[in-house]
């Protein structure tokens, strides 16, 4: 007689030291005599830092006071953030006027609005937002920050930028709301459905005429007072040249990409030696040779000043270091891409257009944001060279006479600032690779 | 027609070339090249001239004459000797060099150390231990190194106490102290046979070097294993120091004293190199620590797996299977790492330790004008820098190529 068990056995639960706490500690931190010993000196390490930190920073800090004395006063032994909290707003925006503060904060929302289409689901043209917020924004955001008179090219640039926003916005609220896009809600409309073919056209070519000319005549009347570029500073100017920086280094390092891939040896060999040059060369060098060999290079008259000597370098070092980062994405080009479009009959410029590009911008992008994290940490090189960006304004803190001598607080909040900025935007971008590599395996 | 088919001869499909001047590929290819070179040429000349009329315009000198011209300030940090009046800005120029030598030579070594070390760390089993230097490398990854390089300076190094209460950090034997002045220790004076000691040196090495590659051998033909470590390290420390013995102790040591408000003697590191160098070690050690986690990561399970089950013992196997192929995946960042160590040093600027750009491009440049000329003089330096470290990167990979077969 065969003895057969005719219900499963159920699985017994795994062992209390596997699946507990307990048995996570025992595995992770207790697992032999060594690694108890490292546990128990790194939890003593880790409990004397927190809690001298915390003791320092929160718990015996002081946040009012009217000046490092009276700081000293209430509490020697913790740090003394109530001069931090007096210059808050002079290490955010520098010594912009302050009525006129509401200018920056609007091209930041405007910035913001701009670029919010690229993360909303069922927003079509993505590529050509993105491209709309590069080329157009910067006159937008420049006109806000500086002001003054504008000259016939700015004002046309600005009711562009205007024009292209209010497009933008309402293509993506039609977007999101299901509705296509901007084109086809516009083919919807009984005018245009019912109009002939190349009236269509007209038409369109009308609206936008007319949009654009009334555009144009409402900003004549917006007159903003012009604000000194030595006004600005603080995070601010950190953020316009990390931004200008970053906007002009992706064209710029794509054509010298182009050139170092070339298959013309003078081409390639011009694009090898200047990035090669800026690549190994500190950016203070860089910054020097501007502020110090700029003004020989400019025709009598023609003076340069200090900020745009700055941007300038910040975008020619820049563009060297994404040539290289617009390099690598290109080379994660199989060749049979590069084949696959002559087959068709493409030429050099639409093959790298139409089908390399898109891919190899698409690889890129986690180093890109890379680059951009460490264009933000170098942007405040500027300080050395004397602009007030938000190091120049941390430093200025302590020989402010009433916080004379605070030098930690301001340097210990900016770096948690920084850390924050380039801790979200480094996690994010290795969430979009992930994102995006899941995307290419098929 | 017919002749055609019929005859045994294939029919030759050549097709018909026309030149086409203006669309042949030729021409086009040589036509753009010309429009660069006449742009960046036109552009150079541009530069030329216009650099020239300005310097003219403004009374401008040019030439490299000025390097011989006295330069009157003093760096206060130098290894070799100067005198303020008399040094001349070429002097200058090679202080700023060896200075920024200097520190990033010593920096690189450290962070080497250091960043294999929290590499490890990262990947340890113990799961605090990995979280704390995850924290660690997060931490000075995410914040700006000019930020850091002035809170060690600002917030530490200059918050020491002062030369009187100075700390002591050779335990209470006041031989390596620590003040806010910087760090004073003992130096050598080397004595008369001090070089028999060096020569012994260079003998052990040569010897290691060939029983290791006997031992070697001999594994590879017999498969019977030298033990090499002890025999090594019993070479490199018994020998010289048996030399030393014998030559009578030819070394003496150069003691920092207090004699007055200062320690006179002995070797001094002001705190601006202290800051520097801590700061560059700190924030390169964490990103090194990333490539070595990378570089171990990358190699496969499997391998580890392999080592195992051919019986190789878990050290055995990560310094036979694991290590070996990490490394040509650490080495190439970690190169390039140590050229970054090299011009961050150049921040040394904002704390007053005078490398070759604070003494070169900034204070001499100030006084002496003769823009182009130290700003080329300065960025050649930098280049040189970099153009050797990318060869030796490209000879490590192809020393790597060639043993991955």
């Amino acid at each position: 007689m065969a003895i057969v068990k005719h219900e499963k056995t159920p699985a017994r639960p795994a062992p209390l030291t596997e699946r507990s706490v307990i048995g996570w500690m025992h595995r992770h931190l207790f697992s032999s005599v060594l690694n108890s010993i490292l546990t128990i000196v790194t939890l003593y390490i880790v409990f004397i830092t927190v809690r001298d930190l915390w003791v320092w920073g929160i718990s015996d800090a002081v946040w009012i006071a009217e000046s490092r004395r009276e700081c000293f006063d209430i509490n020697i032994s913790g740090a003394c953030w109530a001069g931090v909290l007096a210059w808050m707003d002079n290490i955010i925006y520098g010594r912009y006027p302050r009525e006129e503060l509401w200018r920056l904060n609007l091209g930041l929302i405007v910035l913001a609005i701009w670029m919010a289409p690229l993360w909303l689901p069922r927003v079509k043209a993505k590529i050509l937002i993105g491209l709309s917020v590069v080329f157009l924004y910067p006159f937008m955001a420049g006109y806000l920050f500086a002001g003054g008179e504008k000259g016939i090219f700015m004002q046309i640039m600005l009711t562009a930028a205007i024009l292209c926003l209010a497009c933008n916005t309402l293509h993506s609220i039609i977007g999101v709301s299901g509705g296509g896009g901007l084109r086809e809600f516009l083919f919807r409309l009984p005018v245009l459905k019912d109009a002939p073919e190349k009236s269509q056209r007209n038409i369109l070519l009308c609206l936008f005429g007319v949009s654009f000319v009334a555009v144009f005549v409402w900003q004549i009347r917006w007159n903003l007072d012009g604000v000194p570029w030595t006004q600005w500073g603080g995070l601010f100017l950190t953020l316009v040249i990390a931004g200008v920086g970053i906007a002009s280094a992706l064209p710029g390092g794509i054509i010298l990409a182009l050139g170092r891939r070339s298959r013309l040896p003078v081409i390639r060999v011009l694009s090898t030696a200047f990035i090669e040059l800026f690549r190994s060369v500190p950016l203070i060098t860089v910054l020097f040779m501007a502020t110090a060999m700029f003004p020989l290079f400019m025709p009598e008259g023609i003076v340069l000043n200090k900020l745009v000597q700055v941007i300038i370098a910040v975008c020619l070092f820049n563009a060297c270091y994404m040539a290289e980062t617009v390099r690598g994405g290109l080379q994660t080009i199989p060749k049979g891409q590069f084949e696959g479009a002559h087959t068709i009959g493409l030429g050099y410029w639409r093959t790298m257009g139409l089908i390399v590009m898109p891919q190899a911008l698409k690889h890129m992008i986690p180093n890109i944001v890379g680059n951009f994290i460490g264009l933000l940490k170098d942007t405040t090189l500027v300080s050395i060279i004397g602009l007030f960006d938000i190091l120049g304004m941390l430093r200025a803190v302590s020989v402010d006479g009433a916080w004379r001598g605070l030098h930690n607080e301001p340097l210990i909040f900016g770096a948690t600032l920084f850390f924050l900025i380039c801790f979200v935007m480094s996690k994010y971008s290795r969430r979009l690779e992930q994102k995006l590599s899941t995307d290419h395996k098929h | 027609m017919a002749a055609n088919i019929n005859s045994d001869k294939p029919v030759a499909l050549k097709p018909v070339e026309k030149f086409d001047f203006f669309n042949d590929e030729r021409v086009r290819s040589v036509f753009y090249q010309l429009l660069t070179l006449a742009f960046v040429g036109g552009f150079g000349w541009y530069l030329f001239t216009t650099t020239a009329h300005n310097l003219e315009v403004r009374g401008m000198g040019s030439g490299f004459g000025f390097l011989s011209v006295e330069a009157g300030f003093d760096p206060d940090f130098k290894l070799v000797a100067y005198q303020a009046g008399v040094g001349t800005y070429g002097d200058i120029f090679v202080i700023g060099i060896l200075n920024t030598i200097y520190i990033s030579f010593l920096s690189i070594i450290a962070t080497t150390i250091l960043g294999f070390s929290i590499g490890v760390l990262r990947l340890s089993s113990n799961w605090l231990v990995s979280r704390v230097a995850l924290t660690y490398v997060e931490i000075f990854r995410n914040t700006p190194l000019l930020i850091q390089v002035v809170f060690w300076y600002i917030g530490i190094f200059s918050l020491l106490p002062k030369v009187k209460q100075s700390i002591d950090l050779s335990a209470g034997s006041e031989v390596v102290l620590l003040n806010n002045r910087g760090l004073y220790m003992p130096w050598p004076e080397p004595g008369d046979l001090l070089w028999l000691t060096g020569l012994a040196l260079v003998v052990a090495i040569t010897a290691v070097f060939f029983l290791r590659r006997w031992a070697h051998k001999r594994q590879d033909e017999t498969g019977k294993i030298f033990p090499t470590l002890m025999p090594s390290i019993g070479l490199i420390v018994l020998l010289p120091v048996a030399t030393y013995l014998m030559t009578g102790s030819p070394l003496g040591w150069d003691i920092p004293k207090l004699e007055g408000f200062n320690f006179v003697g002995g070797a001094t590191l002001p705190p601006a190199f202290l800051a520097l160098f801590v700061a560059l070690t700190m924030y390169h050690a964490a990103q090194l620590a990333e490539a070595v986690r990378a570089g171990i990561l990358s190699v496969g399970k499997g391998q580890k797996d392999a080592a195992m089950a051919i019986g190789l013992r878990p050290n055995r196997s990560m310094t036979l299977v694991v290590i070996p192929q990490a490394m040509p995946a650490i080495v190439p960042p970690m190169i390039s790492l140590w050229m970054n160590v090299v011009k961050n040093s150049s921040l040394a600027i904002a704390i007053g330790y005078p490398d070759l750009v604070a003494v070169f491009m900034q204070t001499s440049l100030n006084q002496a004008g003769h823009a182009i000329e130290i700003v080329g003089m300065t960025m050649a330096f930098y280049m040189f820098v970099s153009l050797s470290i990318s060869w030796l990167l490209n000879m490590y990979n192809k020393r790597v190529q060639l043993v991955e077969r």
